[in-house]
């Protein structure tokens, strides 16, 4: 029999896979699939919050590497508003190629805050990253162009603003799920 | 609440009764006003002779030397002073922290101006040590005077309720709640009870076809309350002065152009000369007066100042003029307000 690429991958997954599995049975009770119980999404969204809400404060200038001039990513982008995580990635205009939201966030970091950028996979870049797409959840995932784009979803607070606050910028009640509307 | 999309012109008419009964349009973002003719009609015996004023504000000078904003105010006052307006209005925020050193730098910056100066406060000029410093520099934060026919107005519509005696915060703690935009724990602020009544005795002698014209950080109506593009008791104010032919309101804070027509009050929205906030995810009325989206990589795209002129019959003519080509066509060449 010939090999091709895809058969060869194949065989390859039939001899592996089934010692790997045993492998991972024997190592911990604990399986990363469903189904999970309730504490463990519990513990889940607990886990993904921290991040957002790490994410929410370096936004707004908690870490002063970020910046030498006093600016932060909120001055420009309120409840990230215009950062449009979705349409990542996309051509950008202003650096004439196809770039990823890390790359993005980096160069706001760098040239309007003339700051130290963040190491593009660590704690902090994931946690800036978090933060933007939870705001953004529900909204359809469309790589794209340098558009028009200038605000990505409604966060709802009833009249206004809620009676206290809930220390994260994110205080609506569901999803936010109105798209762009500046396209 | 009434769905005035689906409303015919005349129905509305019935349902507002006239021109500035608002109350019932304080919360209709998104409706379109444009169907309401009502500031066509001429302004009686009040005569207006013909002037410029120029609009500044926004400016957000932080306490760095040599800072980026620093050079656009002083741009933006440059540009000032070589179209010769009467005398220049600034919508609030001259500060980003509100420090006294900020409001200095502001304060000396402006001074360049070869015209007079009018400024109202805005909520990063404030709270820090609740207006002390600011009105040290600047003096009252509501005034009214009369020009060539013209009744200005300009009041402090950043004032929200104590929310930091009960949680001891510090001033300072106070001044970071007030400096997030987005912030959801000082709540909708306005220009409250002691301004209203100053606003009802400061109009009430005046005849009702004198052109009046407003100043407040925020706008007079409920653009996106969750940012504070919004001020509490604007329907209020908006009553108070319904009984003008028209009336101009001309607003800071949001930093960007923008244009919403209620009853017997245009308003008019000004660029910042610090950065451009992105529009709120809300439909607009007037969307052909959204500025185009800056390049972040021109630090002066999305800023600018603003000239207003105003004819005989108070036709204002509004003129963005923004520091890089971000206008629509409906704006380019100055719109009627
Ligand atoms: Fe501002
Ligand atoms: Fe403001």
């Amino acid at each position: 029999m010939k090999l091709t690429t895809k058969n060869r991958f194949n065989v390859a997954m039939a001899l592996i896979a089934p010692v790997a599995l045993i492998g991972l049975l024997a190592a911990s009770p604990a399986i990363a699939r469903e189904p999970f119980t309730k504490a463990e999404l519990a513990d889940q969204e607990k886990a993904l919050l921290a991040v957002v809400d790490h994410g929410r404060d370096l936004w707004h200038g908690t870490l002063p590497s970020m910046q030498t001039n006093g600016l932060a990513c909120g001055n420009c982008h309120p409840d990230a508003a215009a950062s449009n995580p979705h349409t990542f990635p996309k051509f950008q205009a202003n650096l004439g190629k196809v770039i990823t939201l890390r790359d993005m966030i980096n160069w706001c970091i760098m040239v309007p805050q003339v700051g130290k950028a963040l190491d593009v996979n660590g704690d902090d870049m994931i946690a800036m990253e978090a933060y933007a797409f939870y705001l953004y959840r529900g909204v359809k995932i469309e790589p794209g162009l340098a558009t028009r784009q200038t605000a990505g979803f409604d966060v709802k607070s009833g009249a206004g603003f809620p009676k206290k606050g809930s220390g994260v910028a994110y205080d609506n009640e569901k999803a936010p799920v109105l798209p762009v509307i500046n396209k | 609440m009434t769905d005035f999309n689906k409303m015919s012109r005349r129905d509305f008419f019935t349902v507002t009764g006239k021109a500035g009964l608002a109350t019932i349009a304080a919360g209709a973002v998104g409706v379109n006003f444009g169907m309401v003719q009502v500031a066509e009609a001429a302004v009686g015996k009040s005569k207006v002779s013909p002037f410029r004023f120029a609009i500044l504000t926004d400016a957000h000078l932080f306490s760095h030397a040599d800072h980026k904003f620093d050079a656009m105010l002083e741009k933006a006052v440059a540009d000032c002073n070589k179209a010769k307006p009467d005398f220049v209005l600034y919508c609030g925020d001259i500060a980003q922290n509100g420090t006294a050193d900020q409001l200095d730098k502001g304060k000396k910056i402006l001074s360049k101006l070869t015209m007079p100066l009018k400024v109202i406060p805005g909520e990063h000029d404030w709270y820090l040590d609740m207006g002390a410093a600011w009105r040290g520099h600047f003096g009252p934060q509501n005034w009214s005077f009369d020009h060539k026919g013209v009744h200005f107005i300009g009041m402090n519509s950043i004032l929200v309720k104590d929310f930091w005696t009960g949680a001891g915060m510090t001033p300072l703690e106070r001044m970071g709640v007030m400096e997030m935009l987005e912030s959801p724990l000082a709540g909708p602020w306005g220009v409250q009870a002691e301004q209203l009544d100053w606003l009802k005795k400061d109009v009430k002698k005046l005849a009702s076809d004198t052109p009046i014209v407003v100043f407040t950080h925020s706008p007079l109506w409920d653009y996106y309350p969750r940012w504070n593009f919004q001020t509490s008791d604007a329907p209020e104010i908006r009553e108070i002065l319904s009984k003008f032919v028209r009336v101009m309101s001309f607003h800071g804070h949001v930093h960007q152009t923008v244009y919403n027509k209620i009853g017997n009050m245009g308003s008019v929205g000004t660029m910042s000369t610090s950065w451009p906030w992105p529009y709120p995810p809300v439909k607009q009325a007037y969307p052909e007066h959204q500025q185009l989206r800056a390049d972040p990589g021109n630090f002066e795209d999305g800023m600018g100042s603003q000239l207003i002129d105003l004819e005989s019959d108070f036709a204002g003519k509004m003129l963005y003029k923004p520091f890089a080509e971000s206008l629509t066509p409906t704006m380019k060449n100055g719109f009627k307000i």
